[in-house]
């Protein structure tokens, strides 16, 4: 071997290991730039242990995005949305940096959903609103408490009622300064528990497997298994059975001037995949010839990638900003229809 | 002077990393190496040009008039530019060349001529081969993933998608170029008969349903892409239509028998071919 070939193999061996060690502390830091711990949000620590399914939103990034502002001259303002400021004090739009959300399932006794919220709260008028709309406060292992109790709108009176079950009481807790949790009072009482004991969710390698992969991945990602998902009821047969060969399933989304993402789903084993693999296949497939020459549905189906192998199958797609332009046309059509007086014609 | 009577002829690994070491730098200053150098550089080159677009200012990059971000992008380049184009064709140039070369120059003789197994030759060319090929496409491979990747993207997300890219391109280039050494061992031309299967062969079964694309290097190789396969064309979109993935061990476990069974072959067919060397 010549010194100029060992010279050209080592740098070549020295660009290898460099790009490698970049990937690899990018990979252990969730992606360059540095932006949170390979173990996901902090927030997780009042995530049970049991938990199927865990979601997370950068609210603030979402709600600046071109995208989203795009989408709100289509999308009405949510009703939801104003009910929550006027119970809570709490905006949205505003007071929000992240959500996290942990499932547990349906068990009653484990209490459903957890949401973990995190942003700028003003914690005393959060408290004094809640109470004046029927709730009642109390501490729990030092955390402030305060439970949502039903109030008779219909009359027009404000009438506090103790909690007849907690299954049915839901609650916001004040974790840490700007960490609110809202859910059923059972699972808010569980997060607080886990949080303390370290039961919590990062003990769930599998599921923290799939977290790994998708954190840094996006704006927002959810990852859940799919058999504590189809167990619920009111989802239909046809659907449960298509979605027992699929085990987990994680997806997704980031936010700029459109909207990309990616969807993943680990099947049981691979012939469950392959099978998966050839529906998305053929359906993506059946889609282009139906499609023939459209521009628009053919730059919407190419922006529909499916990809996957082994046990995986997985989707990628892109909804550039001229599909939002697409929808704004529509719904401005459907507004257009649905403010016509109502004809004999139409009304047929 | 004599040599000592009991002096053993190598064992076929020494004599295998012998003729390595001869070989490696003949490979890699040859004109072929230029043409990968070449072949290589130039999504190097694209990935450049679109860094530096974005840094000054472009808004996004469009493929089929869709925007895309950089994962996407780098995932059509391991499709385009190395699974379908780079790796089988620098299997073919160099493992057709490996003893058809020693050949067309009439130096195979003063291998034979040592006291070492021919096999070895075989062995120690398709290494040189393998250490050349790897040392010159991964690290391009490596900086496309560096420039466009976070255009869009984040490093750490697709550093999975990295390892399995590097992994599965580095196997193509072990097993394309095992089936090529034993074509360069056997055929009369076989650069020729190597372009023909690559893309006539392989492009044909692999856009036909049935059993045949199992007789091809890519349907294995190809079913080991985490990205998605582009749908840019006419072929493009039949092959999505009767695409077939083979479960990941399958094509592991076949890539693994062809590239030892055509090795052996081609070891096989050196030591069995008289070769005349013609004037």
């Amino acid at each position: 071997m010549t010194q100029r070939t060992r010279y050209f193999m080592f740098g070549s061996a020295l660009v290898m290991i460099v790009g490698l060690a970049t990937g690899l502390v990018a990979f252990y830091n969730s992606g360059l730039p540095l932006r949170a711990s390979s173990s996901g949000p902090a927030e997780l620590a009042y995530v049970p242990a049991d938990a199927t399914g865990v979601a997370f939103a950068d609210v603030r990034t979402i709600m600046n995005s071109d995208f989203r502002q795009r989408l709100r001259q289509v999308l009405p303002s949510g009703e939801e949305k104003d009910k929550l400021f006027a119970e809570t004090g709490i905006d949205l739009e505003r007071d929000i940096d992240t959500v996290v959300a942990g499932l547990t399932g349906s068990d009653p006794l484990k209490g459903g959903a957890l949401v973990l919220v995190r942003g700028r709260f003003n914690d005393p008028m959060i408290e004094t609103l809640a109470v004046q709309h029927g709730a009642t406060v109390e501490t729990y292992k030092g955390k402030r408490l305060i439970l949502m109790t039903e109030h008779a709108e219909t009359t027009g009176t404000v009438e506090p009622q103790a909690p007849t079950g907690e299954s049915h009481t839901g609650a916001i807790a004040f974790l840490e300064p700007g960490l609110l949790a809202l859910g059923e009072v059972s699972a808010v009482r569980r997060g607080i528990d886990v949080s303390a004991t370290h039961e919590d969710v990062t003990k769930n390698e599998e599921l923290m497997k799939f977290v790994s992969e998708m954190q840094g991945s996006g704006d927002a990602w959810v990852v859940g298994r799919v058999d504590a998902i189809s167990n619920q009821t009111g989802v239909p047969q046809q659907v449960k059975d298509q979605m027992a060969a699929v085990q987990w399933m994680a997806a997704s989304v980031r936010i700029n001037t459109g909207v990309s993402g990616q969807i993943r789903a680990e099947a049981r084993d691979d012939q469950s995949a392959e099978q998966l693999r050839a529906v998305v296949n053929g359906a993506l497939a059946a889609g282009r010839l139906v499609s023939g020459n459209d521009p628009k549905a053919t730059a919407m189906l190419n922006a529909i990638q499916p990809t996957g192998v082994g046990k995986t199958v997985g989707i990628s797609f892109t909804l550039p900003p001229e599909i939002i332009d697409i929808i704004n046309g529509v719904a401005g059509l459907n507004n257009l229809h649905s403010d016509k007086p109502a004809t004999g014609g139409s009304s047929r | 002077m004599t040599q000592p009577a009991n002096r053993r002829a190598p064992g076929v690994l020494y004599a295998a990393l012998r003729v390595f070491d001869l070989s490696l730098s003949d490979m890699l200053w040859s004109r072929r190496t230029i043409f990968m150098a070449l072949i290589v550089g130039l999504p190097v080159m694209l990935s450049v040009v679109i860094r530096v677009l974005l840094e000054l200012g472009a808004s996004n990059i469009r493929v089929n008039q869709t925007a895309v971000a950089g994962p996407t992008i780098f995932g059509l380049m391991i499709w385009g530019f190395f699974v379908r184009f780079t790796v089988p064709v620098l299997g073919v140039f160099y493992g057709t060349s490996l003893i058809a070369d020693e050949v067309d120059d009439k130096t195979i003789t003063y291998l034979f001529t040592r006291p070492i197994p021919r096999g070895a030759v075989v062995l120690g060319k398709y290494l040189a081969y393998m250490a050349c090929a790897t040392f010159v496409v991964l690290p391009s491979v490596l900086l496309v993933w560096l420039l466009i990747v976070p255009a869009g993207g984040s490093l750490g997300a697709s550093f999975l998608d990295l390892l399995k890219d590097l992994l599965l391109i580095a196997i193509g280039l072990a097993v394309y170029g095992a089936v090529f050494s034993w074509v360069g061992a056997v055929f009369k031309r076989p650069l020729l008969f190597g372009l023909m299967f690559v893309f006539g062969w392989e492009v044909l079964v692999m856009a036909l349903p049935g059993y045949m694309k199992r007789f091809s290097v890519a349907y294995y190789l190809q079913g080991l892409v985490p990205h998605a396969m582009p749908n840019d064309s006419a072929v493009s979109l039949v092959l999505s239509i009767f695409r077939e993935t083979p479960p990941l061990a399958e094509s592991l476990l076949m890539m693994a028998l062809i590239e030892v069974a055509f090795l052996y072959l081609a070891a096989r067919a050196v030591s069995k071919k008289e070769y005349v060397l013609e004037q």
